[in-house]
């Protein structure tokens, strides 16, 4: 494999506390990106998804943790010791973020083309050029009369228009990744094969890189080139769409399992026992182990498998592959 | 013949006036028997919630009937008279905005038990604690305030608290929206399961793939209007109308490839194969 664009590597997450040890919410996170992918982060609510996104766009502080060790590397940058001012330089700039909620990710009381103008300053256009790039930009996410819409304010825009807006803000600096935490989760399913279209579109375009985050494996399997499943804070495993359908995790396989477009109607459904470990109640050894149909002695002791390499590009955190077999 | 257990027909609903006037609900009619589910599917504005609260009495409509088994539900000034309240039960999208956040999960149920039935405050806590664990939510966890049970657990917690009231007929406004994929199928099993057990439940989501796997037959609704209804597996295979078409291209959900699927097990009425392939449409 080629130099991979962003590289993170063992990355910890957690907050600090003081003297006691800090609380750690993500341990052992690997993700490669490669250029011009569409690489989507997958797993249950609450399995540090954002954390890692936040990661990578220094934002989080704002949630009180910081990263505690591990690489983030962007070129010759590592992100993960950068201080403010190095982020000045990549948030925004070289990775664009679009959040769940444009509603939170968007200023109410500020106007759509303000607000693009402002992500085009840092390229150093300003004033009626500033204009005509931000008119530009709303056209370029195919928002139609894109002059009105920049003199209207987010309140006045659909959730599926505010998301076009958002994505127009992420690219306006001609980023070279764009991360999309959950971009359409609660928006309807029309709106969201739209703006899974405009992502694809985009990416085509620009050859951005795209992280994507959702829960949802059927929307990951239609978008995404590559994917990393995470659990309890930790990546479990990695491939491209076709090696992960084929999956060497025995939670991987279990969340294939339970999906409801590939089941017969009416049959039963193969649920996930149970639920990921809470943050801060991390036992030793594979954290997947209470919900593991294919656990053993040893897969409670010691330190939480890593991933590690089953074919080009694959990777499992599960050293035992008839655990899978027995989860299929 | 025997009415149907729960009917609407030719329900319209209106809000507002003159140039703000929305007609939400325009002359829409269904029925659902018992161990049976039918689904209603559109976009959001397409009137699909209103004409739950509709269903289950929150909402009088200006136009049409609701009856159960043969009983108009809109008498007088109220809905549902005396016994046949507890006969319709609503479960909503948000379970968190839904649910006490002072109130444990087995408080919020025993509360409902006795509401609906004269019985002393521990036989509603037994009966309680019961639902609660029929719904996968053990003793530890009834106890739990909801910010501290997942989204699942809550969906599931508000699950119970309406079949406490031991209604025929749940009518479930977007119950997997708020939940991930894992828990969605522990509430789509739970609900196969009661409908097994003879209950009759309208099933409201934007996500055909729920529908296709809950409900037998779907009713597509557009501005107020159903547009298309039928047999879920024919409007799935064929469907006749461009807007449910667009519905039907949106869904996510084709094939991985190199994704072996198991033969098909035989579904509740018999049929093999009742799967549709998204990825041909
Ligand atoms: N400030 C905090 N204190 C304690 N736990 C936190 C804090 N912020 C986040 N967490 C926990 O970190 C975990 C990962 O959160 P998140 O990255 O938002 O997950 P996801 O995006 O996958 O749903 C969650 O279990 C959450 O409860
Ligand atoms: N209480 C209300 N007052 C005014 N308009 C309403 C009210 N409830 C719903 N509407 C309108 O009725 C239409 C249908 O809404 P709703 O039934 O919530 O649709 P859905 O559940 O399919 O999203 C929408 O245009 C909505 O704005
Ligand atoms: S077999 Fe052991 S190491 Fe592998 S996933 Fe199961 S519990 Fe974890
Ligand atoms: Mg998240
Ligand atoms: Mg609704």
């Amino acid at each position: 494999m080629t130099a991979p664009l962003l590289d993170i590597r063992d990355l910890r997450i957690g907050i600090r506390r003081g003297r006691r040890p800090p609380l750690v919410i993500v341990d052992k996170a690997d993700l490669r990106l490669g250029r011009g992918e569409i690489h989507g982060l997958v797993g249950e609510s609450g399995s540090g998804k954002t954390m890692v996104c936040r990661s990578l766009i220094g934002t989080l502080s704002r949630r009180g943790a910081s990263v505690l060790s591990g690489s983030v590397r962007l070129g010759d940058l590592d992100l993960a010791t950068a201080d403010e001012a190095m982020w000045r330089t990549v948030r925004g700039r070289r990775i664009g973020y679009v959040t769940q909620s444009a509603l939170a990710g968007l200023n109410p009381v500020v106007t759509i083309g303000a607000q693009l103008k402002e992500a085009i300053r840092q390229t150093g256009t300003t004033g009626a050029d500033a204009d005509r790039r931000a008119v530009e930009l709303l056209d370029r996410v195919r928002i139609r009369r894109p002059e009105i819409v920049a003199r209207q304010h987010p309140h006045q825009l659909s959730g599926g228009m505010r998301q076009r807006v958002m994505i127009a803000c992420a690219i306006a600096t001609g980023p070279e990744i764009i991360v999309a935490d959950e971009p359409t989760t609660g928006l309807d399913v029309t709106v969201q094969a739209e703006i899974m279209k405009l992502l694809k579109a985009i990416q085509a375009e620009t050859g951005v890189s795209v992280i994507l985050v959702s829960h949802d494996l059927a929307l990951i399997d239609a978008v995404c080139d590559r994917i990393t499943i995470m659990h309890a804070g930790t990546c479990v495993e990695t491939g491209t769409v076709a090696q992960v359908a084929r999956p060497r995790h025995p939670y991987t396989a279990a969340l294939n399992r339970s999906r409801i477009e590939l089941a017969a109607p009416g049959s039963e459904l193969r649920t996930i026992r149970g639920r990921p470990p809470a943050v801060g109640t991390w036992a030793p050894g594979c954290r997947f182990a209470d919900r593991c149909d294919g656990a053993r002695p040893d897969c409670r002791t010691g330190e939480h498998p890593r991933l590690a390499p089953v074919a080009d590009g694959h990777m499992t955190a599960c050293p035992f592959p008839d655990a899978t077999e027995a989860a299929a | 013949m025997t009415p149907p257990l729960l009917r609407a027909t030719d329900v319209s609903v209106a809000f507002g006036r003159g140039a703000d006037r929305v007609r939400a609900v325009r002359g829409v009619s269904l029925a659902v028997e018992p161990g049976e589910s039918v689904g209603i599917v559109g976009e959001s504005g397409s009137g699909k919630s209103t004409l739950a609260r509709v269903l289950v009495g929150l909402q009088r409509p200006d136009e049409g009937t609701v009856e159960l088994r043969g009983r108009s539900v809109f008498e007088g000034e109220g809905a549902y008279p005396g016994a046949l309240r507890r006969q319709v039960q609503m479960v909503f999208q948000d379970p968190y905005t839904s649910l006490n956040p002072r109130m444990s999960a087995l408080d919020a149920v025993a509360e409902s038990v006795a509401f609906h039935d004269r019985c002393t405050r521990a036989q509603a806590r037994d009966r309680a604690l019961a639902l609660l664990g029929d719904m996968g939510i053990p003793p530890g966890d009834a106890v739990k305030k909801p910010r501290l049970l997942s989204g699942g657990q809550r969906q599931r917690v508000s699950v119970a608290r309406a079949l406490a009231a031991g209604p025929s007929v749940l009518v479930a406004d977007e119950p997997t929206s708020a939940i991930d994929q894992s828990a969605q199928a522990q509430l789509l099993n739970l609900f196969n399961r009661l409908l097994r057990d003879g209950l009759a439940i309208v099933l409201i989501s934007h996500n055909l793939a729920v529908i296709r796997y809950l409900s037998r037959r779907v009713h597509v609704m557009r501005d107020g209007e159903v547009v298309e209804e039928g047999e879920t597996e024919r409007i799935f295979g064929a469907p006749s109308h461009d807007y449910t078409r667009t519905l039907i291209a949106s869904i996510p959900g084709r094939e991985a490839a190199g994704t072996e699927v198991s033969p098909q097990p035989t579904t509740r009425d018999g049929n093999a194969d009742r799967r549709i392939d998204l990825q041909a449409l």
